[in-house]
């Protein structure tokens, strides 16, 4: 079975630094599962989960990554999981919502939309933001099956008509919330963006 | 994942733009209600309208909740009901209607369509009861619209039943002189009328469809107007042609087609019943800045009714059907940007400085579905001149192969200039004035049918 390892790397971005961070992995004759990647400013940072021999220890990783060449330190973090978990992606819930946020820039917005979510059982799968001037854009794209209110009207037929109300109460307390922050909220189901902007629907 | 930019369009469609899906519409067929009398056949109507829409409403405002973008109107569409009533005089449809209004108050929707014949051809004696009985029936009900099919591009114009048109919309009028005229509102005659059509007043539930059906009519004309704006704004005006123009309605028409199947699809899962297709029209609504007479005027005629008109209205709709046609699965109805004069408040305004004439109307409606609509008259225009303004509308539809329609106001004691309201959906306008009143009582005295055209004859 082998063991499995979650790493995390950040740096400074520069080309080449994807290929010489998998290529360290390859000589260790890692099977690389999973991996996700970002640039924020000109920082580089990845997380990868992969699959090693029972040989193979996080400091030998950790070892083999500090020979990659950064204009800043590579920072890495290795980890094994003491549970292994399934690769096959997770099933999306049915009940992701886009929630987009706008408005004057000032400290603490995205914080207090996070603890929203946070307070009401919501989780955040992701979360991007832009600052144009002092426009600032926040979009989360939140997952609310284990919201309780959602779940507890669940309906006739199907969980349709339950969080049908449970979703117009979520809508109308994020905005009373985002109204304090001086932030404009939508929540929308993610199959309308879908709709819109994709090629296929369902 | 999507990209920020895509969601940030659609959220700015859904919040500032008045995106909404217009009309989810349930056909509902009735031809298995005929009873051996009137009463049992009501009571009939009644149960069945009762039992397939029992989740109807409710079901769309979850749908519609869900997904935060409203559903303006929930509508049900019938059998047209000429022949569901076979063999009924005229009293026995007035009772009909009186069922069906009670049947649509019980079920929660808005309207309900299909107070309807088809008598493209010929008339039966229960097409001259029911035809008969179009004024009573509408003037003693709320919620019923009607409409009849006096024409299409393969049997020709009947011009009888024409005749006999130009009087109802008359008497219509005049049996709710009270509401102005309202009652003519509520009563539509078509040119290659559809069965599968979600829009009022001409919804009806076409003999060709299932026993249920679920159609929906989107909207948009506001989405659209501000897409544009955008687009000029950001490109500037000197760095786009009409062809960017008419890009950009495609794409916009594709995302707000999509919102409508999306529910439309929603709602019949849920409900078990077929879903039927997606109307693609545009259609305005009084509210400021829901206006197809907007986009004219973006695209460049400072007042609706100026040369050009036609040609845009013709990109227009020509735009709207591409985007829309790859969006939905199944496309049907109208299809296509409505011009209700009444309905759009910038056509009314048009009509009220005088830019906006029937005449150009009638040519900008050979280009987009559906006609001469929601134009208020003078009430003084006899039943003849009605009658010959309707067949030139029907002529356009029967020749050119599209669906037409016609639904004139003829305000009792009002003439042109004076201001007409109905309130709600329906708006408000200036009178508009007709030329050449009086003139055409000749031609209706003919009667008979104007033959089928010869391109109708292909088999």
């Amino acid at each position: 079975m082998g063991k499995q390892m979650v790493m995390s790397v950040m740096s400074k971005d520069r080309p080449g630094i994807v290929a010489d961070i998998t290529g360290a992995i390859y000589q260790l004759q890692g099977d690389l599962a999973d991996l996700n990647q970002s640039v924020l400013c000109d920082y580089f940072t990845m997380i990868l989960i992969a699959t090693f021999d029972d040989s193979v220890t996080p400091e030998d990783v950790v070892a083999s990554f500090s020979h990659i060449p950064s204009e800043t330190r590579l920072e890495v973090v290795v980890k094994e999981m003491k549970t292994p978990i399934a690769i096959t992606k997770a099933k999306k819930s049915p009940e992701t919502y886009i929630l987009t946020a706008q408005g004057k820039n000032k400290s603490g917005l995205v914080h207090r939309i996070s603890l929203f979510c946070y307070q009401h059982g919501i989780n955040i799968l992701d979360l991007a933001t832009t600052l144009n001037g002092d426009q600032y854009t926040m979009i989360l794209q939140l997952d609310l099956s284990h919201v309780e209110s959602v779940t507890a009207k669940d309906g006739l037929i199907s969980s349709e008509p339950g969080i049908a109300g449970a979703i117009d109460d979520i809508r109308s307390s994020l905005t009373a919330c985002a109204e304090e922050a001086g932030l404009t909220v939508v929540l929308q189901h993610e199959d309308i963006f879908k709709a819109t902007s994709e090629i296929t629907l369902f | 994942m999507l990209r920020s930019d895509h969601i940030l369009a659609t959220v700015e469609m859904i919040q500032k733009e008045n995106l909404d899906v217009r009309a989810v519409t349930m056909g509902i067929n009735l031809l298995d209600c005929r009873g051996g009398y009137v009463s049992e056949t009501c009571r009939r109507v009644e149960e069945k309208i009762g039992t397939a829409a029992a989740r109807f409403v409710e079901t769309c405002n979850k749908v519609s909740q869900k997904y935060g973008i409203p559903v303006v109107n929930k509508r049900i569409s019938v059998t047209p009901i000429a022949f569901v009533g076979a063999g009924f005089d005229r009293n026995g449809f007035v009772e009909l209607a009186l069922a069906l209004d009670r049947a649509a108050t019980a079920a929660g929707v808005d309207i309900l369509g299909g107070f309807s014949a088809q008598v493209e051809k010929g008339m039966t004696a229960t097409d001259r009861e029911y035809i008969a009985s179009i004024p009573e029936a509408l003037a003693r009900t709320t919620k019923l619209c009607a409409s009849i099919n006096i024409a299409s591009s393969q049997k020709g114009i009947n011009m009888d039943a024409l005749a006999l048109i130009g009087r109802t919309v008359k008497d219509l009028a005049e049996i709710t002189r009270e509401q102005n005229g309202f009652g003519a509102a509520k009563f539509v005659v078509f040119c290659n009328q559809p069965g599968d059509n979600p829009f009022m007043a001409g919804a009806i539930h076409g003999l060709e469809e299932a026993d249920l059906v679920l159609n929906v009519g989107v909207s948009g004309p506001g989405v659209i107007a501000r897409a544009l704006d955008r687009l000029i704004h950001t490109k500037g005006r000197e760095n786009l042609g009409l062809d960017d123009i008419a890009e950009e309605i495609k794409q916009t028409t594709f995302r707000v087609t999509r919102c409508g199947e999306l529910i439309g699809r929603k709602v019949s899962e849920e409900l078990g019943i077929e879903f039927g297709v997606v109307d693609l029209s545009l259609a305005p609504t009084p509210t400021v800045g829901d206006s197809v007479g907007e986009i004219l005027q973006i695209l460049g005629v400072d007042v609706v009714g100026a040369p050009g008109s036609t040609a845009i209205l013709a990109m227009l709709n020509d735009a709207v059907k591409k985007g829309g046609i790859f969006a939905s699965k199944a496309v049907g109805g109208l299809s296509g940007a409505f011009i209700p004069v009444m309905e759009d408040e910038v056509l009314a305004e048009a009509v009220g400085s005088g830019a906006l004439c029937l005449e150009k109307l009638e040519a900008m409606t050979c280009v987009c579905s559906v006609g001469l609509d929601m134009i208020p008259i003078p009430g003084s225009v006899d039943a003849d001149t009605i009658a010959a303004i309707i067949a030139d509308e029907m002529a356009l539809g029967m020749i050119n192969n599209k669906t037409t329609a016609v639904r004139l106001i003829p305000v009792p004691g009002k003439e042109a200039g004076e201001l007409v309201s109905f309130g709600g959906l329906f708006g408000a306008s200036p009178i508009m004035p007709v030329r050449n009143v009086g003139k055409s009582s000749r031609f209706i005295a003919w009667g008979g049918r104007i033959p089928a055209p010869i391109h109708s004859f292909k088999n």
